[in-house]
């Protein structure tokens, strides 16, 4: 199988981002490819296909776990680093070159460089939040690249950060906790294990927490044990979501919640655990959900698959956008490479 | 008038008679004498005016008969036009311009031919106009497509001479080098070089066609040069039977042409098989290549010559020297020569103008195609035609003529060589697996020093159907159809009471891709690579397996399995670490079990110095 056709079939995107002008959407795969698309595309008329995208390979094919996006950079997390690339949406082009970097420290004891999970960007202050492998938050400041602080208390590596208005950070990680923070505390605040809970443990499925989102009343979380809401102040589970598979992403949307992972659908429900919505998807599981209502009303949903889901109306499916093979300059890329494989294959026979 | 002379002349006769009787009574008659005399001037007068009138009379006639005749031969002029006319009306009528048989460029040709035209046509013109400028175009056209005729012609008749010239020298060589041979004969004689008894050996050759015999002179002359030759060759025939068909063909080649036409109603009661036949006829000598050692198993291509369709054609062959069982080996044999160059299947007959050829004949290229298929005689590749230094017009119609034989000779002989190694390599792995007799340790991907606690317990042959069956998402990315087939192979394996099918499918035109697997473990439930992200990142970790990555000498199937199947140990313990029971206890390296947020598998094996690992 040539390796165009090997990236179509097991192509993994973990992340998705909007540019902050809400024109373009970003998502990065395993493979270390960053492909981004015109939202305009999506609003002509039924008639004329999506126009193709464009697509930016990362250097050394890095893989890509995390994105955000901030006034015109955009912001890549990948393993042990995290660093900036700059948007120049006249041209619409992404840097070759990084425009910052900033290294996750490495531990003492540490064998592996930590990837870097998740990322949360504060909305009030240039602060960014990466929870990473080793098990640490990492709070970065963007003005200068300094690691400001680190929070330390999960035992195994985070998952997912996230943070409210009230300056609560909160983190999902594979050790089936979720820690709340606050920027002002050494130790964290409070901890939910949902595993213990029996209504939401599933033996056969681990105890890790995929995923966490938050707003100002209410904690959804999941992972192993079933996706489930919690009230912020009491940290009481208040409803249970009846997510059939493994939970990798949730949010709050509009006045319910999206969840989506091992499953072959992604699913809304109300904020009382009713079925609001329930999307098929081709993912082999769902890693990244991303949204806005304005000045395009859009929800990408991305995972592992070669296709990005759109919705419109965040109900029904709209249409899917292939990546690879749907990328401008893509077809003379092609030509070359029957050359090069038998050029391989030469290669190897003189050699043998 | 008349009445004038008449009264003068009474009067006259009065005054006559009166003096006679004057004259009788003899009385003085001078009075009465001087009015005659008188009389007679009056006459004489009268007389003049009478002539002068008969001769004014007579103009007048003249002047009017000249009137008459004009207009008389004015009306016959015009009788003389009006009869032309009605003949050039008849035959008007009966006129009919040529145009009306010529086939004239269609609308939008015309367009694209003369966009000039185009925008001068605003306005739609008459029918009648348009299809006068039509008319013109088609003469340019024609008269262009004469030039070009007539420069073809001079660059045709400039070949023939330069031909010509070619030749002559080429003649003229002949004696230099009996000249020079037996100068040298000394010199052979002291090398003790028999030239005559090579000159033997080539009796048979000297009758081979002339692309069979470029082909063979080639590949002997690489063969005696190389040490250890990798083929053989040899011609296959008999002499006797080609100098019948050369003395047949020269008796019936006089002849052809005046009975083409008494034959062509002969043929045409007859069945359909028999032209073919006759046409589609082999040279009776053929050209066999061995390559592979003795031995062992080797592959035979019989390379025979088409007169009729003017090409080579190539049937390959297995050799089995042991009584092994190499049951749809002979299937794959065929595919090796497809997929030896990209765009070079075979399915057409690659000779430039060949379809003009076969239409005289009555014939379809689809058919001589159809006949050498089912006769066995193989397929005209280009590649062959091309080291038979016989030109070739490709279905891309891009025309090639080989001049560089040498060269191209080598590397395909090299080419065909190494595909036939690696496909001898891939059937023995196969064979190995479905015997189960492999030893997974010798031949593995990297060093890998610890068990692998899975096992194979089965290998079997499989129909595609059950193989699409599977019904993943790598099928549905079928690029093009390039004419490759596959065969398909399940494999099983077990560790407890997990099991895991493997669906192989290994392309025809393998090594330039590599075999395809499916996974599907059945273990709580059915998970595959639609379910399961786990074990979708499994069937890439086997699938992104490149040669490139391996040592020489690769087992590329060994080496997936190996690849499979300790990926398939890492999910067992990875999962069975979660899992309520614990069936499956942790025995690879590996750092962590799971990493980032899709939870991937540490599948990947690194060693660093003496520090082996698998991580994600």
């Amino acid at each position: 199988m040539k390796e165009t056709d090997l990236k179509r079939a097991y192509n993994n995107v973990l992340a998705q981002a909007l540019s902050s002008s809400q024109q373009y959407l970003f998502s990065g795969n395993l493979f270390g490819d960053i492909f981004v698309l015109r939202l305009k595309e999506l609003e002509k008329g039924t008639e004329e296909p999506p126009g193709k995208l464009k697509i930016f390979p990362q250097r050394s094919a890095v893989e890509i776990n995390c994105l955000a996006f901030r006034r015109d950079f955009l912001i890549v997390g990948t393993v042990g680093v995290v660093y900036g690339l700059q948007w120049n949406e006249d041209d619409e082009k992404l840097s070759t070159n990084r425009l910052w970097e900033v290294k996750i420290p490495m531990q003492a004891d540490a064998v592996e460089v930590p990837d870097v999970n998740s990322l949360w960007l504060s909305p009030d202050t240039d602060t960014l939040f990466a929870g990473c492998g080793d098990g640490i938050i990492y709070q970065i400041s963007l003005e200068d690249g300094r690691v400001e602080r680190d929070y330390r208390g999960h035992t195994d590596y985070v998952h997912s950060v996230v943070g409210n208005s009230n300056g609560q950070i909160f983190s999902g990680a594979e050790d089936g906790t979720v820690r709340v923070w606050t920027t002002k505390q050494k130790e964290q605040t409070s901890m939910i294990e949902p595993y213990t809970t029996p209504k939401l443990h599933r033996p056969d499925w681990g105890k890790w927490i995929g995923s966490v989102a938050v707003n100002d009343d209410w904690l959804l979380c999941g992972g192993g044990p079933r996706a489930s809401i919690f009230h912020l102040r009491s940290l009481e589970s208040t409803c249970v979501l009846d997510f059939p598979g493994g939970v990798h992403v949730c949010d709050f949307v509009d006045d319910g919640v999206f969840i989506g992972g091992e499953h072959n659908h992604v699913q809304s429900y109300t904020l009382n655990g009713a079925l609001q919505a329930n999307i098929p998807v081709e993912h082999t599981a769902c890693y990244s959900i991303v949204w806005q209502t304005s000045p395009i009303k859009i929800m990408s949903i991305a995972g592992f698959s070669n296709r990005l889901h759109i919705l419109k109306d965040f109900r029904f499916l709209d249409s899917k956008i292939d990546l690879y093979g749907n990328v401008e300059g893509e077809d003379d890329a092609a030509e070359g490479d029957e050359e090069e494989l038998e050029e391989i294959e030469s290669f190897k026979c003189s050699a043998a | 008038m008349e009445a004038i002379l008449n009264t003068q002349f009474q009067e006259l006769e009065d005054i006559i008679g009166e003096i006679l009787k004057v004259k009788k009574s003899g009385q003085n008659s001078d009075t009465l004498r001087t009015a005659a005399a008188l009389k007679f001037v009056a006459l004489k007068h009268a007389n003049r005016e009478v002539k002068q009138k008969i001769k004014s009379g007579r103009d007048n006639l003249h002047l009017e008969k000249c009137k008459v005749d004009i207009s008389r031969l004015q009306l016959q002029n015009l009788l003389y036009e009006v009869s032309h006319l009605k003949k050039d009306i008849v035959r008007c009528e009966k006129f009919q311009s040529g145009d009306s048989k010529f086939v004239l460029l269609s609308d939008t040709e015309y367009f694209t031919k003369l966009p000039g035209l185009e925008d001068s046509k605003v306005k739609p013109e008459s029918e009648h106009y348009k299809h006068l400028q039509r008319l013109e175009c088609e003469l340019r056209l024609r008269k262009d497509l004469d030039k070009q005729k007539s420069s073809l012609k001079n660059s045709k008749k400039e070949l023939q001479q330069e031909n010509l010239k070619q030749h002559n020298r080429y003649v003229s060589f002949v004696p230099a080098l009996r000249t020079l041979k037996s100068a040298t004969k000394p010199l052979h004689d002291a090398l003790q070089l028999s030239l005559d008894v090579e000159w033997k050996l080539s009796a048979v050759v000297k009758y081979l066609p002339k692309p069979l015999y470029i082909l063979f002179i080639n590949l002997q002359c690489l063969q005696r040069v190389s040490d250890e030759p990798s083929f053989n060759v040899e011609v296959v025939g008999y002499e006797s039977e080609a100098q019948m068909q050369e003395l047949t063909n020269l008796k019936q080649n006089p002849k052809a042409r005046r009975d083409y036409s008494e034959r062509d109603i002969e043929l045409s009661g007859k069945p359909e098989e028999n032209p073919l036949n006759k046409e589609l006829s082999p040279h009776p000598l053929h050209i066999r290549i061995t390559l592979g050692s003795a031995g062992s198993i080797q592959l035979v291509l019989i390379i025979r010559y088409f007169e009729q369709i003017k090409c080579a054609t190539a049937w390959p062959q297995l050799s089995i020297s042991n009584n092994t069982n190499h049951q749809g080996d002979t299937n794959f044999v065929q595919h090796l020569l497809r997929h030896l160059f990209p765009n070079d299947l075979g399915n057409e007959i690659p000779i430039p103008g060949i379809q003009y050829d076969l239409q005289n004949k009555d014939l379809t290229p689809e058919e001589c195609i159809q006949y050498l298929e089912s006769k066995d005689f193989g397929k005209a590749y280009c590649w062959l035609q091309s080291i038979c230094s016989i030109p070739t017009v490709n279905s891309s119609m891009l025309y090639k003529h080989e001049l560089n034989l040498n060269k191209s000779m080598r590397e395909t002989i090299a080419r065909i060589t190494r595909r036939w190694n690696s496909w001898l390599n891939l059937s023995q792995q196969i064979r190995g697996l479905t015997n189960k007799d492999i030893d997974l340790y010798a031949l593995k991907e990297n060093v890998y020093p610890a068990a692998l606690s899975c096992s194979l317990v089965q290998w079997t042959a499989i129909t595609l159907e059950e193989f699409l069956a599977q019904n993943s998402d790598v099928l549905k990315i079928s690029p093009d159809d390039k004419g490759i087939t596959y065969n398909s192979y399940r494999a099983v394996i077990v560790r407890g009471s997990a099991k895991m099918e493997c669906f192989i499918r290994i392309p025809s035109n393998y090594p330039l891709e590599m075999p395809l697997w499916i996974l599907s473990v059945h273990w709580n439930g059915r998970r595959t690579s639609q379910n399961n992200a786990a074990i979708k990142m499994m069937e890439y970790w086997t699938n992104s397996l490149q040669p490139q990555q391996l040592e020489e000498n690769y087992c590329i199937l060994y080496a997936q399995l190996f690849r499979t199947i300790y990926s398939f140990d890492i999910f067992l313990e990875t999962e069975g670490s979660m899992q309520a029971t614990i069936e499956y206890t942790k025995e690879k390296p590996y750092i962590s079990a799971f990493a980032k947020r899709c939870r991937l598998r540490p599948y990947k094996y690194i060693k660093k110095g003496s520090v082996h690992a698998f991580k994600q």
